[in-house]
């Protein structure tokens, strides 16, 4: 490649980042939080990370059994998510307890 | 359990303002966590920030920047409830539907926004009713901020008063509600949509295209927001899209369930015993941060340091920001800021001394505002479930070299 081309090319894509602005909208970035290998840690991420990131789970504090269970009964209550039986709900908790828990069952 | 009444059960559970907390007892309230890591990776429009989520984005802005009384738009933080967030929006196309109780329902244009009504501009703190939420023992339910989920811009817009005249308010018109175009995964869930009773309207009430002379990022409500001075930012919706007026208030998880602390004096409660009757978190309460140095700073001896931060309450105005060096017992002035940006701003303060030994020093802020409210310390701040309002005095601890 001949430097002209190279600079060419470099200003074509400088120039296409410069209006790579809001005109042409976002692009948000992934970000990975990574979930603790465990028990239930294919159920809890296929339900709960289905909407959101696990982020959004672990940012919640290190918290008791009967707090992780209402949450997981809030997502399906008020928030409509798709988590049919108890035995997941139980899944989920259990899983959420055992590596996000604060030891205290309430 | 038949699965019926376990859903009957689950409802009750979920349905109560008794959502979040455990039933540890209650524990001292302390210093928000501190000194968090920003991400290395960058948001769009934003520089790197402490980041919780992505989806959706939750990012804190780092105490270093509550050193100037605006915050840069790249540096404000971001709280979004829904996670899918539209990624383009056409300022051509964009509308905002005013409907319901009105003589006229009508679709104002951004254009129309900025020539056909009257501009306003003002400044105003937008600060996340749980702020610093990890003060509170046992963990409070809820995002486990630190100090930054605020920030303070100058916003331009128009009145939300003159926009509903437009459209022209039935006589019993009672509640307007505002929904943004974030949305939940699954089309049953609810939008994140919050309400304001039409006696609370005021001048102050606008819906801002402009952000510190810049459009609005998107992350933080590009290309429309509103803006509700004074209060904490639980209904400062972002990319408004929808306001509706009522006569009833409507039934709203965000509304009735969240952002809402105990009916009582202290706005407190125990684990054990949760207060049953609650009222939403409204008007922000006295706060200062201390934005230099900050926790681990090394300075030297026997040299100038200036300490800088910002004070803000919900409105009434900052009547002075106080220093101590020496664990609270004498509290000398900080200098304030001129105030030009009125009350519901930032006032940024700075505060002179010279470290006179070498090895550890604690410097702690305390706001107070014209109504003679102060910051109380943290461990006498008492805990309420969803941990919020948190205002305690402020500390870092520096070391002298």
């Amino acid at each position: 490649m001949t430097s002209l081309t190279k600079s060419i090319l470099i200003l074509l894509f400088m120039s296409t980042t410069l209006f790579a602005e809001s005109d042409s909208g976002i692009t948000i970035p992934y970000v990975d939080f990574p979930m603790k290998e465990g028990k239930g840690m294919y159920s809890t991420k296929g339900k709960c990370n289905m909407c959101h990131s696990f982020g959004y789970v672990i940012n919640q504090g290190l918290q008791s059994k009967k707090f992780w269970r209402e949450k997981v009964i809030k997502m399906i209550v008020i928030f409509k998510a798709p988590i049919k039986s108890e035995e997941d709900i139980e899944t989920v908790t259990n899983y959420l307890f055992e590596h996000y828990g604060n030891g205290e069952l309430e | 359990m038949e699965r019926r009444d376990f859903f009957k059960k689950a409802i009750a559970v979920a349905g109560s303002a008794a959502i979040g907390g455990t039933a540890a007892e209650a524990g001292e309230t302390v210093h928000p966590v501190d000194n968090r890591k920003v991400s290395d990776i960058a948001f769009p429009q934003k520089r790197p920030l402490i980041t919780y989520s992505d989806r959706p984005p939750l990012l804190e802005t780092p105490r270093e920047v509550f050193t100037s009384a605006l915050t840069p738009n790249d540096l404000f933080f971001v709280r979004w409830h829904m996670p899918m967030i539209p990624t383009y929006i056409n300022p051509r196309t964009f509308f905002i539907n005013i409907n319901g109780l009105v003589e006229n329902e009508i679709k104002i244009s951004l254009e129309e926004l900025k020539t056909a009504f009257e501009q306003v501009e003002l400044t105003a703190v937008l600060q996340c009713g749980g702020n610093s939420r990890t003060a509170f023992k046992p963990t409070a339910s809820g995002i486990q901020w630190g100090v930054g989920a605020m920030g303070c811009a100058r916003w331009k817009g128009v009145r939300l008063k003159d926009v509903l005249k437009k459209a022209g308010l039935k006589n019993e018109a009672a509640w307007i509600s505002f929904n943004g175009e974030d949305k939940a995964v699954y089309n049953e869930t609810a939008n994140f949509v919050r309400e304001l009773k039409l006696e609370d309207l005021n001048d102050d009430i606008i819906l801002a295209y402009e952000m510190n002379g810049e459009e609005l990022p998107y992350l933080n409500g590009y290309p429309l927001r509103l803006i509700i001075p004074g209060l904490y930012s639980d209904s400062w919706i972002k990319m408004i899209s929808n306001i509706t007026v009522t006569k009833e208030k409507q039934k709203l998880h965000f509304m009735d369930h969240a952002y809402r602390v105990p009916d009582n004096e202290c706005e407190c409660e125990t684990p054990e015993n949760l207060v049953q009757k609650t009222k939403p978190i409204e008007e922000m309460n006295v706060n200062s941060i201390i934005g230099y140095p900050s926790t681990g700073s090394k300075v030297r001896n026997a040299s100038d340091l200036i300490v800088r931060g910002v004070a803000f309450d919900g409105g009434h105005g900052i009547k002075k920001v106080q220093i101590s060096i020496d664990g609270g017992k004498i509290w000398e002035d900080a200098r304030l800021d001129d105030g030009t940006q009125g009350r519901y701003a930032y006032r940024s303060f700075t505060y002179t001394f010279k470290p006179k030994k070498s090895g550890k020093l604690t410097i702690m802020c305390k706001a107070t505002n014209e109504k003679g409210e102060e910051q109380p310390f943290a461990k006498d701040i008492k805990w309420n479930h969803g941990g919020y309002k948190y205002n305690g005095i402020d500390e870092v601890t520096i070391e002298v070299v």
